[in-house]
C-alpha cells in the first residue's frame, strides 16, 4: 500500500482496486471524496471503467513473473495505429500483477490531453517519464506505430535516457482472435534488458545501444527476423 | 560554533514556524528574525526585530552587525495573500536585495536558503506537467518572476562566496490559519473552476514547508529542490470536498471571475488563476530522498483540514456552569 493511500479515500495511485457501486460512485463524486495523482491519474474512475475494458478486450498474457510487482519499470512495446496495443498491455498487467499502467504519448490538447491523463496517460516527455518512474509507477512506451503491426517501431530516443533508471522489459503485443483479427490479444513480456551498469545515465551512446537492444528483443518475440 | 541564524518574513506563519523549530535544536545558536508584522505565535529564544523591507538602511545595518553564519530567508510575499501584488512584489525585492547582500557582507556567511515555488516552472507544458529540478524555468505570472528573481540573488551570492545556497520550491502552502490567496478562494462559498478542464494541483501543509526549510539549513543542501505535498487534487474535486458549489468558467472570464471573487472577499493574484486553469505539480523526489523528508502531507490532507472549522462553543452555556 502506497504512503497516500490511507489519506486518499481508500484510492491508490499504484494499485487497482474494486469497482465501486454506483451509489457510492455518486456519492464520492459528489462529495468530492475521491482523488487525482500529481499526473492526473483518477483511481476511482479507472477502476470503474477497468472491468468493462477487460470483459471487452480478451488477453492472454505469457512471461508475467518478469513484471515487478512493486517499485518502477518501463515496459517497452510495439503498436499499430490506434489505442487496442496500449488497452490490451493495460489489461494485462491489471490482470498479472494488480497494478496501473501509466502510458506515454497524452496528447497535448488541454481538454482531451486532461481526459487520457484520468486514465493513466502521461506527457511523451523525458522529465514526465522520468518523474513518473521516480514515483515508483509502471510505465509503458509504445515504439513508434506500425502499419499492419508488422513489427518493432522506431524507439522513442529522446525518452532513453530517461528509461536508464528503471528496470526496461520489453513486451510483443499481437493479435490472437481467428486469421490475426484483433478481437483478442497475446501479450507476451521478456526478462529486462540487461544494461551495463559503468554506463553513465547521461551517456547519449548507452541510450542508443539500449534502442537498439530492445528492439530487436520485441522483434525476436514477435518472431520478426532481425539483421544480423 | 553553533549558528547563528537569522530569519527573514519571521511575522509570517511560516518565518514563526521555522523559529520554532529552531529553538528546539541545541545545534543552533542565536536567532534573530525580522518582518514588518510581530510573530504570530510566542518565541521563547528568538528575538525579533520589527523592521520594514522598505527601510532598507536599517534592515542593512542590523544585519550587517548581526553578522549572521546562516539565513532562512522567508522575505518573499505572495500577492494577495498579505497585501496587494504590487507592494508584495516590492517588499520582496526589497528584503531579498538588501538582507541576502548584507549578509555576505558581514563575513560569517556559511549557508542560505531561500523560499521559491513551482510558479517558477510556469504553467504546466507538454513537455513537463510534472516538472523536476532539472526543468528550466520559465514563469509566465507576475510571482513567479519575482521567486525566480531572489533565487538568481541567492545564487549569486553563493557562487561568489562558494557556499551552499538552496532554493525551496514549494508548492502552494495552504493551511487553515495561513493568509493564502488560494485557500480564500477554495473557502468561497462559490468557487470558480475551469469549464472545460479540470487540471490536477499540489499543496504542501505549513508544518512540512517549515521543516523542510530547516532541514535545508542545517544540512548546508545546495542548489533547487521541490517540496511537494503527496499526490493532488482538482478545482472541481476541493470545491465539492469543502461543499462548495463550482462555479464553471470559460477561459476568457477568468478576470471577471477574480473581480467577482474579490468582491465577496477573497483577492485573486495572476498565479492562483494559473494555478486554476492549468494546474500546478512537480516532482519531491528530490527532496524525499536528499533532505530525507518523508511522511510530507498529502494534499488531500491538507484540503481537508483547510475546510475544517473549530467547534463553535457557546459562551452564554459556559456563563452558566460556572455560575
Amino acid at each position: 500500500m502506497s504512503p497516500l493511500h490511507a489519506a486518499a479515500y481508500g484510492l491508490d495511485a499504484d494499485r487497482v482496486g474494486a469497482a465501486p457501486g454506483v451509489a457510492s460512485l455518486v456519492r464520492r463524486r459528489f462529495g468530492g471524496r475521491f482523488f487525482i495523482d500529481p499526473f492526473g491519474l483518477d483511481p476511482q474512475l479507472c477502476d470503474v471503467v477497468a472491468p468493462w475494458i477487460g470483459a471487452a478486450v480478451r488477453v492472454d498474457v505469457e512471461g508475467a513473473e518478469h513484471l515487478p510487482t512493486s517499485g518502477p519499470a518501463v515496459l517497452i512495446a510495439n503498436r499499430g495505429l490506434g489505442l487496442a496495443e496500449p488497452a490490451a498491455l493495460s489489461v494485462a498487467v491489471r490482470r498479472a500483477v494488480g497494478r496501473r499502467l501509466r502510458v506515454v504519448g497524452a496528447p497535448d490538447l488541454r481538454v482531451a490531453g486532461g481526459w487520457f491523463r484520468r486514465f493513466g496517460a502521461i506527457a511523451g516527455s523525458a522529465g514526465d517519464l522520468g518523474a513518473a518512474l521516480r514515483a515508483g509507477h509502471l510505465v509503458a512506451v509504445p515504439l513508434a506505430p506500425t502499419w499492419l503491426r508488422s513489427g518493432a517501431g522506431q524507439p522513442p530516443l529522446e525518452l532513453l535516457q530517461a528509461m536508464l533508471v528503471a528496470p526496461v522489459l520489453p513486451v510483443a503485443i499481437r493479435p490472437d482472435g481467428p486469421f490475426g483479427t484483433p478481437t483478442s490479444w497475446s501479450v507476451t513480456i521478456s526478462e529486462a534488458v540487461p544494461v551495463d551498469p559503468s554506463y553513465d545515465l547521461d551517456d547519449p551512446l548507452a541510450a542508443a545501444e539500449l534502442a537498439e537492444a530492445v528492439r530487436a528483443r520485441v522483434d525476436g518475440l514477435l518472431g520478426v527476423a532481425v539483421d544480423a | 560554533m553553533a549558528a547563528r541564524v537569522l530569519v527573514t518574513g519571521m511575522g509570517g506563519e511560516l518565518g514563526t514556524g521555522v523559529a520554532q523549530l529552531l529553538e528546539s535544536r541545541a545545534d543552533v545558536g542565536e536567532i534573530h528574525g525580522v518582518d514588518f508584522v510581530p510573530p504570530r505565535r510566542r518565541l521563547r529564544r528568538a528575538e525579533f526585530h520589527r523592521i520594514d523591507p522598505r527601510r532598507r538602511e536599517r534592515l542593512r545595518d542590523f544585519v550587517l552587525e548581526y553578522a549572521p553564519t546562516h539565513v532562512a530567508h522567508f522575505g518573499v510575499y505572495e500577492p494577495a495573500s498579505r497585501m496587494d501584488p504590487v507592494a508584495a512584489a516590492e517588499r520582496t525585492e526589497l528584503c531579498s536585495a538588501t538582507a541576502l547582500s548584507a549578509a555576505s557582507r558581514a563575513g560569517a556567511l556559511e549557508a542560505v536558503v531561500v523560499r521559491s515555488g513551482l510558479e517558477v516552472y510556469g504553467p504546466p507544458r507538454s513537455r513537463a506537467s510534472v516538472p523536476d529540478e532539472q526543468v528550466p524555468p520559465s514563469p509566465r505570472v507576475p510571482y513567479g518572476m519575482s521567486l525566480l528573481r531572489v533565487e538568481t540573488i541567492a545564487a549569486s551570492i553563493g557562487r561568489r562566496l562558494e557556499i551552499p545556497v538552496a532554493a525551496l520550491r514549494y508548492a502552494p502552502i495552504v493551511g487553515s490559519h495561513v493568509p493564502s490567496p488560494l485557500g480564500r478562494l477554495l473557502r468561497l462559498p462559490l468557487v470558480p473552476v475551469p469549464a472545460f478542464s479540470d487540471p490536477p494541483f499540489s499543496l504542501l501543509h505549513p508544518d512540512d514547508a517549515c521543516r523542510a526549510m530547516v532541514q535545508a539549513l542545517l544540512v548546508g543542501f545546495d542548489g533547487p529542490v521541490n517540496v511537494v505535498g503527496l499526490g493532488a487534487a482538482s478545482p472541481w474535486q476541493a470545491a465539492r470536498l469543502g461543499g462548495r458549489i463550482p462555479v464553471p468558467v470559460a477561459p476568457f472570464a477568468w478576470t471577471g471571475a477574480a473581480r467577482a471573487a474579490e468582491l465577496l472577499g477573497a483577492a485573486v493574484a495572476p498565479h492562483v488563476i494559473e494555478l486554476m486553469r492549468c494546474g500546478r505539480t512537480g516532482s519531491g523526489a528530490r527532496a524525499v530522498s536528499e533532505l530525507g523528508l518523508g511522511e510530507l502531507r498529502s494534499t488531500q490532507e491538507i484540503l481537508a483540514e483547510l475546510y475544517e472549522w473549530a467547534e463553535i462553543v457557546p459562551l452564554s452555556g459556559l456563563r452558566q456552569a460556572v455560575a
